[in-house]
Order: structure tokens, then sequence, then C-alpha cells
């Protein structure tokens, strides 16, 4: 069941423009959104997010369109990003404190969980973190309102293997439990080893939106992995 | 409404939001243009707002479960109740002057503005400009705060200096009324800010929730 549906998204840029992107996040599932960089990823998913307005086409969630039921469908949902640094100097058990006052859902018992798992010292401020304990610091604050839908903008970007491993098995834990994770990587290794889905976008356009198998058998060459794949039609893609 | 504000208060705001509310004590100084104080309140609200950019508060709270208005709301809640906490403290010492301190000789002798409800609408009256300059200003782009900030700083300096200076030019000498003389002026220039900031606040709200909704974070 498609708990995530994204239609005709059209963003436009001076220099860049987000062209008919469609696909569907279903539930209990995981979905790999790849793309190099520049592909219009985050633009992406910042639209899902209703960061930035698209030109037009349309975000739904839980069959609701997001405009117009955005504090609603925001309590359901978890967004993660590797990347972004919030409030640097504060400690993170203020940060929790304050955001935990916005979700009915919280789940102080799920965040004392992954507080313990990711090794995350909560008197730390952001500023203190390494850039992987940043990603799982993103992580807990999604995870902890138990969302059913997790959004995660380059999760394992910045991540050393071993914790990119285990945050790949986290993944697989929260799909048993029905979670929907839709996340962006350029680490194609990552989509192969736990996605069941993939979308992917190359210059703004959608190339392909479908299931991991179906993905391959259409795009693989005999023997050839996910990576080599990508490899390969974004070489065509440059010399088309 | 009331988490929003709080994540404002404890998660986005400078610590000198709160200390520079104490510059409503100025309204105690002889001698000195005691509506700067109404300023130096505003330098402090304007730390947070750079404490904040710095600490990507806008898109963390645009995450938030909350309609995108609402993080437009969290900030003219917060200014305005640092602006609300300020006027309490002018509020007090302006009664004071008028009341026990009004025969004082120190104020009697001063060229400047006098401590009274004149004094007070035009406190209120600059709060007013820099939500309507600044805040809207700052939401044009929710980035950006250097020309908002710099148009404000012009518009109340020009403000003090005609209101410090108004009750030396013919007509207007009543303006600088001590303790409860022409008291239905005082409160008719004191209920006219009022009205004023309220209008100038919620004009500027409507305006930066408009433009908050259409750019792209």
């Amino acid at each position: 069941m498609s708990i995530v549906e994204v239609q005709n998204l059209v963003k436009k840029y001076p220099s860049f423009v987000l062209k008919n992107i469609s696909f569907s996040v279903d539930k209990g599932k995981i979905t790999g959104f790849i793309g190099r960089n520049g592909a219009g990823k985050t633009t992406t998913i910042k639209a899902m997010l209703n960061l930035i307005r698209p030109d037009s086409g349309t975000v739904r969630f839980f069959q609701k369109p997001l405009i117009g039921n955005e504090t609603e469908i925001k309590k359901h949902i978890g967004y993660s990003t590797g990347t972004v640094n919030w409030y640097p100097r504060k400690k993170i058990k203020d940060i929790i404190d304050s955001e935990k006052r916005f979700y009915e859902t919280w789940d102080n018992e799920a965040y004392r969980k992954y507080l313990d798992l990711f090794l995350l010292d909560e008197h730390k401020t952001p500023l203190e973190l390494s850039e992987g304990m940043k990603v799982k610091f993103n992580l807990l604050l999604a995870l902890s309102h138990r969302a059913e839908v997790l959004i995660l903008d380059e999760p394992t970007s910045g991540l050393d293997p071993f914790s990119r491993d285990e945050l790949l098995k986290i993944f697989s834990e929260l799909k048993k439990d029905g979670v929907a994770v839709f996340f962006s990587t350029h680490i194609i290794s990552d989509i192969e080893k736990c996605a069941d889905d993939i979308v992917y976008i190359s210059k703004g356009r959608l190339v392909s939106a479908a299931s991991k198998a179906d993905f391959i058998a259409r795009f693989s060459a005999n023997g050839e992995t996910l990576e080599e794949t990508m490899l390969r039609l974004e070489r065509r893609d440059m010399h088309a | 409404m009331r988490n929003i504000l709080l994540k404002e208060l404890k998660l986005s705001a400078s610590f000198l939001s709160y200390l520079f509310i104490l510059f409503g004590f100025m309204f105690f100084i002889p001698g000195y243009p005691i509506l700067c104080g109404v300023f130096f309140v505003t330098l402090g609200i304007f730390q947070s707002f750079q404490t904040a950019r710095e600490a990507n508060d806008i898109v963390y709270s645009a995450l938030l479960p909350i309609a995108k208005k609402d993080v437009v709301k969290g900030k003219y809640l917060f200014v305005c109740f640092i602006e609300a906490a300020a006027l309490i403290l002018m509020i007090i010492i302006t009664i004071i002057r008028m009341t026990a301190l009004a025969d004082s000789p120190v104020y009697r002798a001063n060229a400047l503005m006098n401590a009274n409800f004149f004094a007070l609408g035009m406190a209120f009256f600059i709060f007013g400009l820099f939500n309507w300059i600044f805040v809207a200003g700052f939401f044009k782009t929710a980035y950006k705060f250097a020309r908002p900030f710099v148009v404000y700083i012009i518009a109340a300096f020009a403000t003090i200096a005609v209101a410090e200076a108004l009750h030396h030019f013919p007509g207007f000498e009543l303006l600088n009324a001590f303790g409860s003389e022409h008291i239905v002026l005082q409160l008719i220039t004191l209920s006219t800010g009022i009205i004023t900031y309220f209008l100038m606040t919620v004009f500027s709200y409507k305006v930066a929730c408009k433009r908050f909704e259409t750019i792209d974070l």
C-alpha cells in the first residue's frame, strides 16, 4: 500500500529544472532514491516536506494531500539529513525536551533505546558530535516519535562502513515494524544491500521508479553490480 | 502556540535578548534620550535572529508538525514577548517618575524628553516599527536580515530624534508634561502609540505569513 505518492512534481530554477517526478513509497518497504550529485534528490525531498514550493505537481501522504494537512501529516513522518546541524551549541537533551512537546506519539522508551543503541550522550551538543553521530542524532529525533515514514536525505554519507552497516540494519528492523523508509544516497552499495524499491533520477528527470528486481532486470547487463549499472547509465547520459 | 513559543524561548533565543530587556531601565536616566532604550531592546531581539539563523532554526521549525505560518507566528510571539517584558519595565519606571519622582530636580532640569505617557506611546510606536520593518522584512527570505535592520535603524533613530525634540517646538510643549499634567493629552498619545503598535504588528504578521509561504527554504 502506497503511503507516499509524488505526482508530476515540477520545480524550475534558473539553472535547473526538476521535471515531472512521479513515484510512490510503500508501507513497510525501503525505497532508495539514487542519482548523482545535483540530480535533484534534495530538491525532491524538500518539495515532499513543503520546504520548497513546487511549480506544479502534488505530494500525498496517507492518501491526503500535504498542502492543507501539513500539521497532521508531519506528526507521522520523520526527516533526517546528514549534513545539517540544528542548534549546534545546545545540549541534545534541551533540543529533545523542546521537540517532544510537538508529538503526541513521542515514545520515551524508543528514545532511550535509540540513545543507547547509537551511543549518544544527551549532555553533548551537536557541535561536539562527529559527522556520523550527527546523522544518528537526526535519526534519533525521527525515530523517537514513532514515525510511520522516514524521509532521509543522504543519511549514510560521511559514515564509516561499520556505522553504515549498522544503520542499514536499523532500516531493516524498522521495515519489519511496517515503517516506510525513503532514503537518498549516491552510495549504490547501500541500495544493493537493503532497498526493496529504487527511484532513480538524472539531471532532474525520472529515469525509473520500480522494484529493485525490476530495475536490475531492465537496466543491468549480465553480471553487473548495481553500482556498475549506475555508472554505465550515467556515462551514457553524459554523452547523450 | 505554547509549544512554538517555548521552542523560541528555549532553543532559538539569544541570551542577549533577555539581557537587553534591562535597557528598559534607561527610562530612569536623566538628560539622556530615553527612547534609545527601546532601540537597544530591539537590538537584543535582533541577536536572536542572528543566533537562530546560525542554528538553522527556520528549517528546523518548518519541519516540526506545525503549519508553515506557525513558524512565523512563533517568531512574532517571541518578539512580542520580549517587547512586552521591556514595556512592563518601562511602564513601571514611567509611573515612578510621574509620581514619586515627579518633582525631582534632575528630571525637571532635563532638556530632553521626559518619561511620561507620551514617551511610552512612542516606545510602543518604535517597537511597532521594528515588527513592521525588520521582522516582516526578514521573512522576505527568512535568511537575509541586514537590509531590513538597517532600514529599521534609520526609521527608529529618526523617530527618536523627532520625539526627543518635538516639545521644543511651539505648540508641542505640552508633550513634555510632568506627573499628571495634561493627563488627557498624555493618555491620547499613549493610546495612539498602542493602537499603532497593534496595527503595525498584525499587518506585518499577515504580510510575513504570505511571504514565508512562497519562499523556498
